[in-house]
């Protein structure tokens, strides 16, 4: 006993103190990142086009980010269908263009364009050579009325400015806080908000020399499907690069086109629905600390990581690779705290499902698949099928509740509904089994406790397991692996209590105590 | 806001303070059991012998323990036709799964009626069903890790009336811990109308602990609180005199023996016309013995690690050496050198009057599962069986 308590204790003392070494070189010496890094995250950018196409000539035209700067688009890739692609750089500013186009296309379709993007933040400058070539709404103004209005209005600029600064400065603060003056009022271009006001300023900023444009792009903050497009302002002036963001300062961004235009300007196609799907992948800082990691002296650490593999295996292992924090997590709750699930590691599988699912959805897909099933399952008891026949059936059954909900929800909610084929279906029925013959032998209540106990489980590996400094030390730090399962070694070796058993045995406890 | 973060607080410390005395009380938790004695003393490949029922029996009987006799077995589906043919001539019998868990899938037969047979609790139920029943065994429904098991056929024990006074129908038996073929503590297990006759304590079975000198009754639980008199009848469940006690004690410490399983948790009936028969054995007995006796184990568990002389000692000799260091009606820390003394001694503590508040779920057990076995499922202090109604 007491030499098996040793090589326990020492085991784990070997491997936590290699894991903690490993990462300490790592951060110490290759300068590899602690925390996650919006700045020098990799998105993967995807503008998603469906349309009905109706035998008639279609053409579409898409703005894609610029190739200006090699640093901010890794790769890019277009999924045509059948049409014709070409691409166009258009004059003036730095935009470009994804041309389609077909003669006769029919029915849906769908066009893609995909790139690996690394946002820009208040830090990036614009480039040397930074087009703000003027395309204003504006231009030349015919009409007196408001000719007399931006005479008003850059007079009183220019009275209570100092330099191009504050000049900008102004100009925005009178476009963009509080009521606006009659005369900026008129100035107002016809186009959606916030976009009139930025073309104004870009308009009256490069009127004043300062160069100015309005920019269109998204924010990378969080993975959406559906990202929308946010619009600011850049110009320079003294020699600077500034930006002006209508809202808050996003921390990190990325520009797509400059102008007023649409993102898309279609013809000869109808029920047109672009989206911008932004997901964030993997972790550029990594890659920046393996080039210059040692500087020229490379390590055998820099070789051995996750980076070296392609970005879907890197994706792949990005999932995998927290799992042990829920198995952790898992040990902990049921060795120290004493909640009792069904079966050992269902609940982190369930709570690797509800990643596809988001907690919410997942809890209630989860709760009602089980729930329709139980039922059924105390249906076929009456019928007195074999075992495995009778886990057939109740799988069968689980299969077409799925494809109901997903054609139910696709309805309405496209992303629910076919998130929920992505629940493991083996699970669910073993997890039916096994509350059903819980509920008849102990009882009903028994059964929804373990039922509830795994969700809770399962909701707190989800949570941790998802937590963006957990993915990323996992994924960066793999080494993390051996940490952790020097903790669930000594978890192993824990003789103490459990919580639930300090509550079961309370009665006992209090009644010794008083007496 | 602030009251809810002080009772917070406050609840905190009462459970620390809970913890501390279940600690200096020598009660211990199920990760104590699994890390210090099962895994410690059932070396893995033993535990198939009590896993299997039909092994257990025939071990037994080779080392002429006393069982409940064996009518037949029912491996596979041609054999369901022999039911017939096993059970002729018997009043009753006991269908169940030879690797069951906790009491589950067992089938107590009273006797035969017209079109079928009767239950225990006095249902009838047809022939289709029992063969149904026989039918989910095999396939593995009741068996640990769901393997294909073999429903075993045994005879229906006649209890001693001993216990009629406080059983509510069903089977009471009798559970000893045995620590290398030392008896340390021991309970008997009596059904209430909450357990449906079965004597599992989950399922709200009464457990009361046992003075092991003299095999007389002393303190008792259900639900994991401590009560003095028995739910359903209200009789008096202290000081009752187990008869043929040394028979008992002397049965838990062969079993030692003939398994070499350390620590076994050690099930008793007591038959009418045949006396103790040992019923079954567990490898992880449940931990709920301590709130019977009003006592933790870890007391006597470790007197008796410390010993190195179980395989030289005679089981008789054991038994001696076990009464008469427990003799003391098991003062639960005297003994341990750093343990803080308390005070009371089961039989002294203040008899909690019929509670009246409903019954708190009780804490099952997870089942500690075998590193090959993913699923698990609770797993019990059981009084395995509702052998008769």
């Amino acid at each position: 006993m007491g030499s098996s308590l040793r090589q326990s204790l020492l085991f784990a003392w070997v491997l936590a103190a290699s894991g903690l070494l490993i990462i300490y070189t790592k951060i110490v010496q290759l300068d590899y990142p602690v925390f996650p890094d919006t700045e020098r995250t990799i998105w993967d950018f995807e503008t998603y086009l469906e349309f009905d196409a109706n035998n008639e000539p279609a053409r579409l035209e898409v703005f894609i980010p610029t190739a200006k700067n090699e640093r901010n688009i890794l790769e890019e890739e277009f999924y045509n269908g059948a049409f014709g692609l070409s691409l166009t750089t258009e004059e003036g500013l730095a935009n470009r263009k994804a041309v389609w186009t077909h003669r006769f296309p029919d029915n849906k379709k769908v066009l893609r364009y995909r790139a690996q993007i690394v946002g820009e933040n208040r830090r990036s400058d614009f480039g040397e050579n930074a087009r703000f070539e003027r395309r204003g709404p504006i231009g030349p103004i015919a009409d007196p009325v408001k000719r007399q209005a931006l005479q008003v209005w850059q007079g009183r600029l220019n009275r209570l400015t100092a330099d191009d600064r504050s000049y900008a400065l102004m100009a925005l603060s009178d476009l963009f806080a509080g009521q606006l003056s009659d005369e900026v009022q008129s100035l107002l271009p016809d186009l959606p908000e916030p976009v009139n006001r930025l073309a104004l300023a870009a308009e009256v900023l490069s009127s004043q020399g300062i160069q100015a444009r309005v920019a269109n792009g998204v924010y990378l903050t969080e993975a959406r499907r559906r990202a929308e497009i946010q619009h600011w302002l850049e110009y320079r002036a003294d020699g600077r690069d500034f930006r002006y963001f209508v809202d808050d300062e996003p921390p990190s961004f990325f520009p797509i086109w400059y102008g007023t235009d649409r993102l898309v300007d279609a013809r000869g196609v109808r029920g047109l629905d672009a989206q911008i799907a932004l997901r964030s992948g993997s972790r550029l800082a990594q890659e920046l600390a393996q080039q210059t990691g040692g500087s020229g002296q490379p390590s055998p650490l820099v070789n051995f990581g996750f980076q070296e593999l392609p970005l879907t295996t890197q994706l792949v292992y990005k999932v995998l690779v927290t799992i042990p924090i829920g198995i952790t997590l898992l040990v902990f709750l049921r060795q120290f705290v004493g909640i009792s699930t069904l079966g050992t590691f269902m609940p982190v599988l369930i709570g690797i499902s509800f990643r596809e699912t988001a907690l919410l959805n997942g809890i209630i897909l989860f709760t009602v698949l089980v729930g329709l099933g139980l039922m059924m399952r105390v249906y076929l008891e009456k019928l007195q099928l074999l075992l495995v026949p009778r886990l057939a059936v109740v799988l069968i059954f689980i299969v077409i509740c799925m494809s109901a909900i997903t054609l139910l929800m696709n309805e309405s909610n496209r992303s629910i509904g076919l998130s929920v084929s992505l629940f493991p279906m083996v699970i669910l029925t073993m997890t039916i089994e096994r509350m059903s013959i819980v509920w008849e032998e102990y009882s009903g209540t028994e059964a929804l406790k373990q039922g509830a106990g795994s969700l809770v489980v399962a909701s707190i590996c989800y949570l941790v397991m998802t937590n963006n400094l957990v993915e990323h030390i996992m994924f960066t730090f793999p080494e993390t692996l051996f940490i952790l399962m020097a903790i669930c070694l000594l978890m192993g070796r824990y003789t103490g209590l459990r919580l639930s058993e300090i509550w079961r045995f309370r009665h006992m406890a209090q009644q010794k105590q008083s007496a | 806001m602030k009251s809810g973060v002080s009772a917070i607080w406050r609840s905190k410390n009462k459970v620390l303070k809970t913890f501390q005395f279940l600690r200096k009380t020598g009660i211990i938790g199920l990760n104590e059991r699994n890390v210090k004695y099962v895994s410690e003393f059932n070396p893995r490949r033993l535990h198939r012998l009590v896993n299997n029922k039909i092994e257990t029996k025939a071990l037994a009987l080779r080392a002429h323990i006393p069982v409940p006799a064996l009518l037949g077995t029912i491996e596979s589906g041609r054999d369901i036709g022999n039911l017939a043919k096993i059970v002729e001539g018997a009043t009753g019998f006991v269908i169940k799964p030879a690797q069951g868990a906790q009491g589950n899938g067992i089938l107590v037969i009273d006797g035969p009626v017209a079109g079928g047979w009767r239950l225990a609790n006095g249902r009838r139920i047809t022939k289709d069903r029992i063969r149904f029943h026989v039918n989910n065994i095999m396939s593995g429904m009741y068996s640990l890790g769901g393997q294909p098991d073999i429903a075993m056929v045994e005879y229906r024990v006649n209890f001693d009336p001993l216990f009629d006074d406080v059983s509510f129908k069903g089977v009471p038996d009798i559970r000893i811990i045995v620590l290398k073929g030392f008896a340390v503590a021991a309970m008997v297990r009596l059904p209430t109308a909450d357990s449906d006759g079965k004597a599992n304590l989950h399922k709200g079975g009464v457990g009361v602990g046992v003075d092991l000198p003299t095999g007389i009754t002393t303190t008792a639980m259900q639900y994991d609180r401590p009560i003095d008199l028995h739910p359903d009848t209200g009789q008096s469940l202290s000081g009752i005199q187990i008869p043929n006690w040394d028979d008992v004690l002397l049965m838990a410490a062969r079993a030692y023996d003939v398994t070499g399983l350390g620590y076994l948790g050690v099930d008793v009936v007591l038959d009418r016309d045949k006396g103790p028969l040992l019923l079954e054995l567990n490898a992880r007995p449940g931990i709920s013995i301590q709130i019977a006796n009003g006592a933790g184990l870890r007391t006597n568990l470790e007197a008796i690690a410390k010993r190195q002389d179980d395989k030289v000692l005679t089981a008789e000799k054991r038994i001696a050496l076990s009464k008469e260091m427990f003799s003391e009606a098991q003062p639960s820390d005297s003994r341990d050198g750093d343990a803080a003394p308390v005070e009371a001694d089961p039989e002294d503590s203040p008899p909690v009057a019929g509670e009246p508040e409903p019954p708190e779920p009780q804490e099952l057990e997870p089942n500690e599962p075998d590193s090959t076995q993913v699923e698990s499922g609770p797993n019990q202090d059981t009084g395995k069986i509702a052998l008769k109604g």
